[in-house]
């Protein structure tokens, strides 16, 4: 497949990128192209300026906000993610995460905001951005603005951006103690594409024996990632045993139609998904037990 | 794995054949020094881009090609129609009719009949005014409905896809073998399987197709220089459809991606390209796309086996089979109906199955067209023996195992008569297995097993493949399809030149696509000259200006050990006869005393009496006035010689024969734990034990064993074709199709074996293809975990859905076998 002819800039500077994209009609920013460069090969889109920013030193940043969290930026790469040890050190899950999106190829271009940009319902990163309760900050040549990464998705390969406007970075607040993440999928196989997926993130009661707080996102029952309240509403609340979680993660994904294909159908992946909240809720219990990074157990479960 | 320092450290050492030296063509390879179809070119090519169907099965309305070629930079449009019209003939045809009225022309005449079918084929100044100029190219169809399952297809009230043939079955032919009715009639149990599905898939190469056509209009000549894999098939084929005599084709080819056998089934594109490069007056280039790679290159065979009955005695002895089979072809006969024989060469598995009958159908669908692929036909057979034996002792509650040494062909059979008068020449099976048990660790595995019981939510699961990969074909067996076809036998042929400076150069007829020829060929020269396989250069591919080659020549059907280097061998060897010839004159010598070694011809046990190779070259090539003339009739330093197997014209009546003169074997041992809960599948270990005969070069034979293990895998767990009903592929990328990567592949414990072949010029056997055992192995471990009152595993390909409905299927549901047994004391089998 090719590229049909399309015109080409790099701007220097941030402003200079979204003043391009502000002025030129069919202009699209252009990350690590992992995406955007196959949809224009396969002409199922066209645009008439790519407006290269993978190279924005503004946007390739990964930052300690003051309460602890991360302040990343739109065009850092998934192996940087993998490998930086201000992400592992407090948000070890999404670091595994971003270490198994596809190959080492992809994961040496493609970057967190063109994964998120792209709102491809099979893509990594929204559905854990959306458990740890990400904040996408966006800008354009007059505003900046801030979004919920569970109001951002929109859906199939629709997203809250509006015509010039970027993201710029992805901020992830801190995690408390007693706090844990996890994810888990189901791939059709090793680092390939999900059938069925869920994030979460719990809080853990003093005690450490309930949950007290929690946020499950399922991925892959619709075309943006799903909070799915009815399950948090039975986790918080509930013992943190496996047969409390199992019992809570049962109604998950009530009254979703997941899609049909060659891979499974709408039931098995309906079930799945009950399977991989009850494994990421898990694994998120196990985190927050064992402290920050998790345990050695919740690490190697970690199957992004 | 050892591998042997190069020849430089050890020139002491005269036997190259059996060693692990490297590889010789790898330094160019890895350093990215290839030479591949894309990487050629002539001055002035065009590039082409096919216009391919969106729909499965369609009449062609029209086709406007004006607004493509009035954009600049557009040399021509070829139609089918137009082409038609350039045609003599369609394409020939191997089966007789109906088959052989199911034509196909270069491009798609009147209606297309698969989801990118050709239409048409634009050739512009640049790939990419190619295919902008494509997309220009207006076809209006009128769409037809699909033909999708392949045993309706065969039903007469199904639509046609081809209405000259007035049905959509290609051919039809029951093989009958010994007295199946008698075994059933006689045995303690029969075990009826409903339904066994083997899917479609492909080895998906690395390399897509690709072609640099060039008619030269001066002189007739049509040059090819291609990854076709079995150039003087094409010629054969499409030489009479574009009047084209084999006198005038070139076909070259180079480093090829791998190949499969996929690369037999674009002759068609190499037809049409030449037609265009015909009417256009200048050479096309044409390099294939991954999606137009898996929508047209070719399928593997798809096949439905029905109403399976197996009589089975008590002590676990297997009499034999009876069982429906339906093939599907899919659009067009590309190498088909020849994989409704080619599977007979392993009738009984690695069985002594006596009685067996095959009511073999072959049907045509709006499938993109099957070619043969690694494994190709006998796999399809052979996994479903290897279910039957799994099957069979799950519900007679015997070891599989026992099941398997009871009913295998012994040690002390071979040379084995299969029924079919097939000849399996050597082997050793019970052995086989116990070391791929041992490697894989079986037994602790077993009480694992054991131990984990139920509530873990996980299950172990324990699988043997034991499979024949019969290599060297007999093409008399394709007259068992059509007894007017004028072939039989096989062959290979290799020139052996000492140079003008006394270098070794090899030419050979094939068309190697990793399996290493040229180092292959390099040690068995070596050996028969004296020298060391570095001083022997092996041309890369087939040149058919070499005149290295005979019609069946080409890599394919597990075959190059046998007939290549038996090619190879028989040249060197006549070489070798010439040298000794020529030093013995130059030496005044006996011919008896001459000895050659380290690229001189000596006097034995006189020092001062050698000459080396370039001296002996330079003799004939360009110091000649006084050679006697009778010396020069006899030495020309440029051996050419045909090695052909050793067969008889097998009986189109009986359907006997023998079909093949090797069968390699392989056992694969897989342990597989099964997620409960998903159906997931992780391969806990896997041991692969080969026995091809003498191995001349083991690890580029565990090289093979590697990846034909990995191919298996991939096609057991991960990759599969699928059609919705309309005729639409669902995996037309590899964003859909997932081509196994090394993650998806666990370590690979070989074993080996070397009975070596009584019939071949070396004792080896060819192997590459495998036959298929992962498929068989990873099946029966699955079968294994969803233990003895679970469903049968009925499809070859068993994705983490698939599995987990066998795990939880509902269990008044059909389990898919039932078993009657006989009253009375059980009996004896009688042999
Ligand atoms: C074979 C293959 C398999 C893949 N499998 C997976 C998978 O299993 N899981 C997965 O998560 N991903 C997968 N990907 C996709 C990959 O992760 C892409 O990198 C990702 O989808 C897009 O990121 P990118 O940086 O490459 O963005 P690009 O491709 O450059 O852009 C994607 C889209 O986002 C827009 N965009 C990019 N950055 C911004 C920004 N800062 N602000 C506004 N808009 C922006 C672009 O205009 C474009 O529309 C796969 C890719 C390939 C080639």
């Amino acid at each position: 497949m090719l590229l049909e002819e399309v015109e080409y800039v790099r701007p220097t500077n941030l402003e200079d990128a979204l003043a391009v994209l502000a002025d030129v009609d069919g202009a699209a920013p252009l990350a690590g192209g992992q995406s955007l460069v196959n949809v224009l090969k396969n002409r199922v889109a066209s645009v008439d300026l790519l407006v290269d920013i993978s190279r924005l030193a503004e946007l390739r940043t990964i930052k300690r906000t003051p309460g602890g969290g991360l302040d990343v930026g739109a065009c850092v790469t998934y192996d940087e993610l993998d490998r930086s040890p201000l992400v592992r050190e407090s948000h070890f899950t999404l670091g595994e995460v971003a270490a198994h999106i596809e190959d080492q190829q992809i994961r040496n271009k493609g970057t967190i905001g063109g994964n998120c940009c792209l709102s491809d319902p099979t893509n990594n990163l929204p559905p854990i951005l959306v458990a740890l309760d990400a904040v996408m900050n966006l800008r354009s040549t007059s505003a900046r603005r801030s979004v919920q990464a569970a109001e951002f998705f929109k859906g199939y390969f629709a997203t809250a951006l509006e015509s010039g406007e970027l993201l710029v970075s992805v901020t992830v607040p801190p995690m408390p103690a007693r706090s844990g993440a996890g994810y888990a999928s189901l791939l059709v196989a090793a680092d390939a594409k999900a059938m069925a997926r869920a994030a979460a993130w719990i809080q853990l009661g003093t005690g450490g024996l309930t949950i007290t707080s929690a946020r499950v996102a399922l991925a892959r029952v619709a075309n943006v990632p799903v909070r799915d309240a009815g399950v948090e509403a039975r986790l918080v609340g509930a013992e943190a045993s496996d047969a409390a979680v199992r019992d809570a993660c049962s109604v998950a994904a009530e009254g979703l139609r997941p899609i049909d294909d060659v891979h499974g159908s709408s039931h098995y992946r309906l079930e799945m998904a009950r399977v991989m909240a009850h494994r990421a809720v898990m694994q998120a219990v196990d985190q927050a037990t064992a402290g920050r990074n998790g345990s050695e157990s919740a690490r190697r479960g970690g199957r992004a | 794995m050892t591998i042997t320092k190069g020849p430089g450290t050890e020139q002491a050492i005269r036997t190259w054949s059996g060693r692990s030296i490297p590889r010789k063509e790898d330094a160019r390879l890895v350093k990215g020094q290839g030479s591949f179809v894309d990487d050629g070119g002539v001055q002035g090519q065009g590039f082409a881009w096919f216009v391919r169907s969106p729909h499965a099965h369609a009449r062609i309305v029209s086709i406007d090609c004006a607004p493509a070629l009035e954009m600049e930079g557009v040399y021509a449009v070829l139609t089918g129609e137009e082409a038609r019209q350039q045609c003599e003939t369609p394409f020939f045809a191997i089966a007789p009719p109906p088959g052989s009225l199911m034509a196909e022309w270069p491009l798609a005449v009147g209606k297309v009949r698969y989801q990118g079918d050709a239409v048409a084929v634009v050739l512009a100044e640049s790939r990419e005014t190619a295919r902008d100029a494509a997309e220009r190219v207006f076809v209006e169809y009128e769409p037809l409905p699909a033909v999708v399952d392949t045993v309706a297809a065969a039903d007469p009230t199904t639509p046609l896809l081809y209405d000259d043939a007035g049905t959509n079955v290609v051919w039809r032919g029951v093989f009958d073998y010994g007295d199946v009715d008698w075994a059933l009639e006689n045995a303690d149990h029969v075990v009826k399987i409903d339904r066994l599905h083997f899917h479609r898939f492909t080895s998906a190469p690395l390399e897509c197709n690709g072609a640099v056509v060039d008619y030269d209009l001066g002189t007739g000549v049509v040059n090819v220089m291609s990854n076709y894999q079995m150039p003087m098939f094409a010629s054969m084929v499409i030489g009479p459809t574009i009047g084209v005599p084999i006198n005038k084709f070139n076909f070259v080819t180079k480093d090829i991606g791998g190949a499969f056998g996929i690369k037999i089934g674009f002759f068609a594109q190499i037809a049409a390209l030449a037609l265009l490069s015909k009417k256009a007056g200048r050479a096309v280039k044409w390099t294939e796309y991954r999606t137009e790679h898996m929508l047209t290159a070719g399928h593997g065979n798809e096949r439905t086996f029905l109403d399976i009955e197996v009589p089975v005695m008590s002590d676990g002895t297997i009499l034999g089979v009876k069982v429906r089979a339906f093939d599907d072809a899919g659009a067009y006969l590309h190498y088909e109906p020849l994989g409704a024989v080619i599977w007979s060469q392993v009738v009984p598995g690695c069985y002594k199955l006596k009685h067996v009958r095959v009511d073999y159908t072959e049907v045509v669908t709006n499938k993109c067209p099957t070619v043969p692929n690694r494994g190709y036909s006998r796999m399809q057979h052979l996994w479903m023996i290897e279910r039957i034996i799994d099957i069979v002792a799950k519900e007679l509650r015997l070891d599989p195992v026992d099941v398997r040494k009871t009913n295998y062909v012994q040690p002390e059979d071979y040379p084995y008569r299969t029924p079919n008068d097939c000849v399996y020449d050597s082997g050793d099976l019970p052995r086989s297995l116990d070391i791929a048990l041992e490697l894989a660790h079986a037994e602790e595995w077993r009480a694992r097993q054991r131990e984990l019981g139920t509530g873990s939510g996980r299950r172990i699961g324990i699988g043997i493949g034991s499979t024949l990969d019969s290599g060297t074909n007999n093409f008399g067996q394709s007259r068992i399809i059509n007894p007017d076809l004028p072939f039989s036998g096989n062959g290979e042929a290799a020139i052996v030149k000492l140079d003008l400076f006394g270098e070794v150069n090899v030419n050979i007829g094939t068309t190697p696509q990793g399996q290493g020829h040229e180092t292959t060929a390099a040690q068995v020269t070596a050996d028969i000259l004296g020298i060391a396989p570095d001083m022997v250069t092996v041309s890369t591919g087939f040149n058919q200006a070499n005149n290295s080659y005979v019609g069946f020549s080409g890599t394919y059907a597990s075959q190059f050990a046998v007939s290549g280097l038996g090619a190879v061998m028989g040249a060197a060897e006549k070489l070798r006869h010439q040298i000794v010839k020529l030093a013995a004159y130059a030496l005044r010598a006996a011919e008896e005393e001459i000895d050659v070694s380290d690229g001189f011809a000596r006097v034995r046990g006189d020092e001062n009496r050698a000459i080396p190779f370039i001296g002996l070259a330079n003799m004939v090539y360009a110091n000649n006035a006084g050679l006697p003339a009778e010396l020069l009739s006899e030495v020309d330093l440029n051996a050419r010689y045909v090695y052909v197997p050793p067969f008889e014209v097998p009986d189109p009546v009986t359907k006997t024969g023998n079909l093949t003169l090797t069968y390699a074997s392989q056992v694969h041992v897989c342990v597989v734990e099964v997620d409960e809960e998903t159906g997931e599948v992780t391969l806990l270990e896997y041991a692969a034990v080969d026995d091809c005969g003498r191995r001349i070069n083991p690890m580029i034979v565990e090289g093979q064993v590697h990846g034909a293990t990995g191919l298996g895998i991939a096609a057991a767990l991960y990759e599969s074709l699928d059609y919705d009903a309309s005729g639409q592929l669902q995996q037309p990328s590899f964003y859909e199709y997932h081509a196994a990567t090394a993650l998806d592949i666990p370590h690979v414990d070989c074993g080996s074996i070397e009975s070596a072949s009584p019939f071949t010029p070396n004792g080896a056997k060819g192997m590459g293809e495998g036959g298929g055992a992962p498929l068989h192995a990873v099946c029966s471990a699955i079968q294994d975990a969803v233990g003895g009152d679970g469903p049968v595993v009925a499809d070859s390909h068993n994705h983490w859905a698939r599995v987990h409905e066998l795990l939880h299927r509902d269990p008044t549901a059909s389990r898919g076998v039932a078993v009657t047994s006989r009253e009375g004391p059980p009996r004896v089998a009688q042999s």
